[in-house]
């Protein structure tokens, strides 16, 4: 904890989104640093507000001091929800993997029922959000697919961590994402994998976040250990695994893991930018708005997809990262943040609607089911616009095209 | 590790680190920027102080001594740098005004009279002449806003008070933005039927077209309608930052937000990549030129212990002003205390003369001698030196 390096400059509240549209929320520097000098161990929390927060992690990327601001936030919601009973909703929310396993075998069942208005009514008693649709489910999950792809010999060796969404939700983009990898030459290999422990963690059950880790971590580390690198698409799982793993969750392979953990578009331009991958692009005729989700400013890593945006010629894009989107996961799916949710959805929206694009980009699932929903544009993954450049519009025929490497 | 080359690393994301990044990116170079968070600048007021006073703040930095930032930059690079700057920001939605040879004045909250040279279009309305009438409108429960401060400071005054429903300015700002609320807040306004000449409101209409905002109050009331800097959460400096950060990002500058710099690796006499500090593993950012560009102490780009004071990110020697004893005015609110004057001593090159680096540009109030606060000179230095030190920096790329 670093709370005590805080100068209460309130940097962290001017961008907050939560605070600027709810005055119930005291904001990152009173619920953070400030509350944390009045937490004591082996006293019970009576901070309500501190679930509140959507730990978009904002505070974090705008304190030029150091301070944790969202893992103080973090670390007091876990502390409030174990010590006292969590919603209905909050226990839902931390199983996204098993609701994922359960919906996707379950399909079209699972779609049919949660968009039917008796069960949405039944949801909402039980203190759910409706105002968004429920991501669709996939019988035919990633997980269920081919896991293993691309040349055994590749000195390019990768494990994808797709993560729920892509697993039963896209799996179309995670398939995508694999043949795009595969088809620069690298061998891919998804090995069996849980949840990151993100959604368990933000609903406050870090006894079930561990244990996805713990679990991860084994399958994980094995691959690693023989030179693979690991890369993720989904930004929120990315945060997870190379700073909650470590950080948070105190997994003992977590360093090894933040290590040896790449974003997939990062991965592509540092292999473009080092010379081990020559890669054509041709030209993609779009104008999109790249809404960038706050987890990926969170990492620190730049915005690698707008890097590789950068060399795709015809294609016209604008960077948009000062909103977050307000769904954050499971977040706003909870009625007691449906007003928030709602309203900074529509402020992200208008952003992006002024500037009239084809379609919105974003690399986070969570975004785009939101933005998509308020904008009516259509949401991609990036790797969908890669794709199109690198492999062309019809992916599925040219990914039996021969390797470029 | 991941590797990232760029032509010119800047490192600070302030004002002259945005505006040095900027002008590099114009000119066709490819620019990463490096900030280890927000900048002092969205606490400010979001204008452009160039120098202290009243009268021409162009006449007054030329009688500064020739070691002065400004004067290393010279007089037409500080004009064409401020030109850039409202070239910059009118582009990003963000238009300012202000003549370069006068400073012209604004509103404080506390009622008092601040000098200074280009402010945003919002505040173009505060400029007080003798015997106008102005109303003050606040907002209930709003904090460190009191209008009787202004009102009991000007004497041809008068305020009211409208119920936003929230009282923090970010959440009023937010309100603004949506349409209905503002339709409620300008039939309030046309209902007190005011009689005075202008009407002044905190720093609240909304963070993303304040203009727009205050169009559409002043022709529904048919007043002049101007805004009043508020204490931090400010939203003048908030705006000031985005759109300079907008501008950047459309240019095609890369920004790494939220880490600071942990490393630094030189080759003989030249700086070849500093290490970031990324969430779980460090990357290596390459250049062939690099600009310092970290502020002074509130922003951490100096550091003082209680012997000497520190440069933190390549330790470059800093001029210090004598002992410890002497860096202070025995009283705190005496302009000009001695320890305004360190920071890092450059030449005309804007490079450190006390190093042998030779790709490294010095910009901002890290320089020595700035001394920022007595000459209340922070964003005009800040745009001024940092187009200084990407001119010297471009004629090393090329």
């Amino acid at each position: 904890m670093k709370f005590e390096h805080c100068v209460r400059c309130t940097l962290c509240v001017e961008n907050c989104p939560v605070f600027k549209v709810n005055p119930a929320f005291p904001g990152p520097k009173q619920s953070g640093p400030d509350a944390q000098r009045f937490r004591l161990d082996g006293e019970r929390s009576v901070d309500e507000w501190v679930r509140l927060c959507s730990q978009c992690k904002r505070c974090e990327v705008a304190c030029p001091y150091g301070v944790n601001v969202a893992e103080i936030i973090l670390k007091a919601q876990l502390k409030y929800s174990s010590e006292h009973m969590s919603p209905f909703a909050a226990h839902l929310f931390a199983n996204t993997h098993y609701l994922g396993k359960l919906g996707s075998l379950a399909t079209p069942l699972t779609n049919a029922m949660t968009s039917s208005s008796f069960v949405k009514g039944a949801l909402k008693i039980m203190g759910l959000a409706t105002y968004l649709p429920m991501p669709e489910y996939r019988f035919m999950s990633l997980e269920r697919g081919r896991r293993r792809k691309g040349r055994f010999r590749s000195p390019k060796k990768v494990v994808f961590f797709h993560g729920c969404y892509l697993n039963y939700n896209r799996p179309d983009i995670g398939r995508g994402i694999r043949d795009l990898l595969t088809y620069l030459g690298c061998r891919v290999v998804m090995p069996p994998q849980s949840c990151c422990g993100l959604p368990a963690l933000g609903n406050g059950d870090l006894g079930m976040a561990r244990k996805f880790a713990r679990k991860n971590a084994k399958s994980l580390v094995e691959y690693i250990d023989k030179g693979y690198k690991m890369l993720y698409a989904c930004t929120s799982c990315g945060l997870a695994l190379v700073h909650d793993y470590p950080e948070v969750l105190d997994i003992p392979e977590g360093k090894k893991i933040a290590e040896n953990t790449y974003n997939v578009h990062e991965f592509i331009l540092d292999s473009i930018e080092d010379g081990s991958l020559t890669v054509d692009f041709s030209e993609v005729d779009k104008h999109v708005a790249y809404h960038i989700p706050c987890h990926l400013r969170a990492l620190g890593i730049g915005y690698p997809a707008a890097g590789i945006f950068e060399k795709i010629p015809g294609l016209k894009f604008h960077i948009l990262d000062e909103h977050c989107c307000g769904l954050s996961g499971s977040y706003g799916f909870k009625k007691k943040n449906q007003q928030t949710a709602q309203k900074l959805g529509e402020i992200a929206a208008s952003a992006i609607k002024a500037l009239e694009p084809d379609c919105l980009v974003s690399d986070c699932g969570a975004c785009k089911m939101q933005l998509g929903h308020f904008t009516g544009l259509p949401a991609l993954d990036p790797s969908e616009v890669i794709i199109e450049s690198i492999m062309g519009s019809d992916s599925k025929k040219v990914s039996l095209k021969r390797r470029v490497l | 590790m991941s590797v990232h080359e760029y032509d010119a690393v800047v490192i600070g994301g302030g004002v002259s680190g945005i505006m040095a990044s900027l002008h590099l990116s114009c000119k066709g170079y490819k620019t990463a920027l490096i900030s280890k968070g927000d900048p002092v600048c969205c606490l400010s007021t979001g204008c452009i102080d160039v120098f202290t006073g009243e009268g021409n703040p162009l006449e007054k930095i030329s009688r500064l001594p020739k070691e002065h930032p400004y004067s290393l930059a010279g007089r037409e690079t500080v004009i064409e740098a401020l030109s850039f700057f409202r070239e910059t920001v009118s582009r990003s939605g963000l238009p300012y005004v202000g003549d370069y040879e006068r400073n012209r004045r604004i509103i404080t909250p506390i009622g008092t009279v601040k000098n200074t040279c280009l402010v945003p279009l919002t505040m173009a309305g505060a400029e007080h002449a003798e015997g106008e009438y102005l109303h003050v409108v606040s907002f209930k429960g709003i904090k460190d806003f009191y209008p009787s401060y202004i009102t009991s400071r000007i004497r041809s005054s008068a305020f009211s008070v409208f119920d936003a429903g929230v009282s923090t300015t970010l959440g009023i700002a937010a309100k603004f933005e949506e349409p209905a609320f503002l339709d409620t807040f300008i039939s309030w306004l046309q209902g007190l039927e005011i009689p005075h000449d202008k009407i002044a409101i905190p720093a609240v209409l909304g963070t993303g077209n304040p203009v727009s905002i205050m169009e559409k109050i002043s022709s529904a009331v048919g007043r002049t309608v101007f805004e009043i800097p508020t204490l931090p959460p400010s939203i003048p400096g908030l705006r000031l930052f985005r759109a300079l950060k907008k501008a950047l990002q459309e240019q095609g500058g890369h920004i790494y937000w939220g880490k600071g710099v942990t490393s630094v690796e030189c080759q003989g006499e030249e700086i070849e990549a500093v290490t970031l500090a990324t969430t779980g593993r460090s990357s290596r950012v390459q250049g062939k030129a690099f600009i310092l560009a970290t502020g002074s102490f509130v922003s951490g780009g100096l550091y003082a212990t209680r012997e000497t004071v520190r440069e933190t990110v390549f330790n470059l020697p800093v001029s210090v002003p004598g002992e410890r004893k002497d860096w202070f005015n025995a009283d705190f609110f005496t302009a000009g205390h001695a320890i305004e004057k360190a920071g890092v001593e450059i030449d005309a090159s804007f490079t450190p003369t006390a190093t042998r680096l030779k790709n490294l540009f010095v910009c901002g109030s890290i320089i020595a001698g700035s001394e920022v606060m007595k000459n209340q000179c922070g964003h005009g230095l800040a745009v001024a030196t940092g187009v200084a030190a990407a001119k010297m920096c471009e004629k090393r790329l090329s």
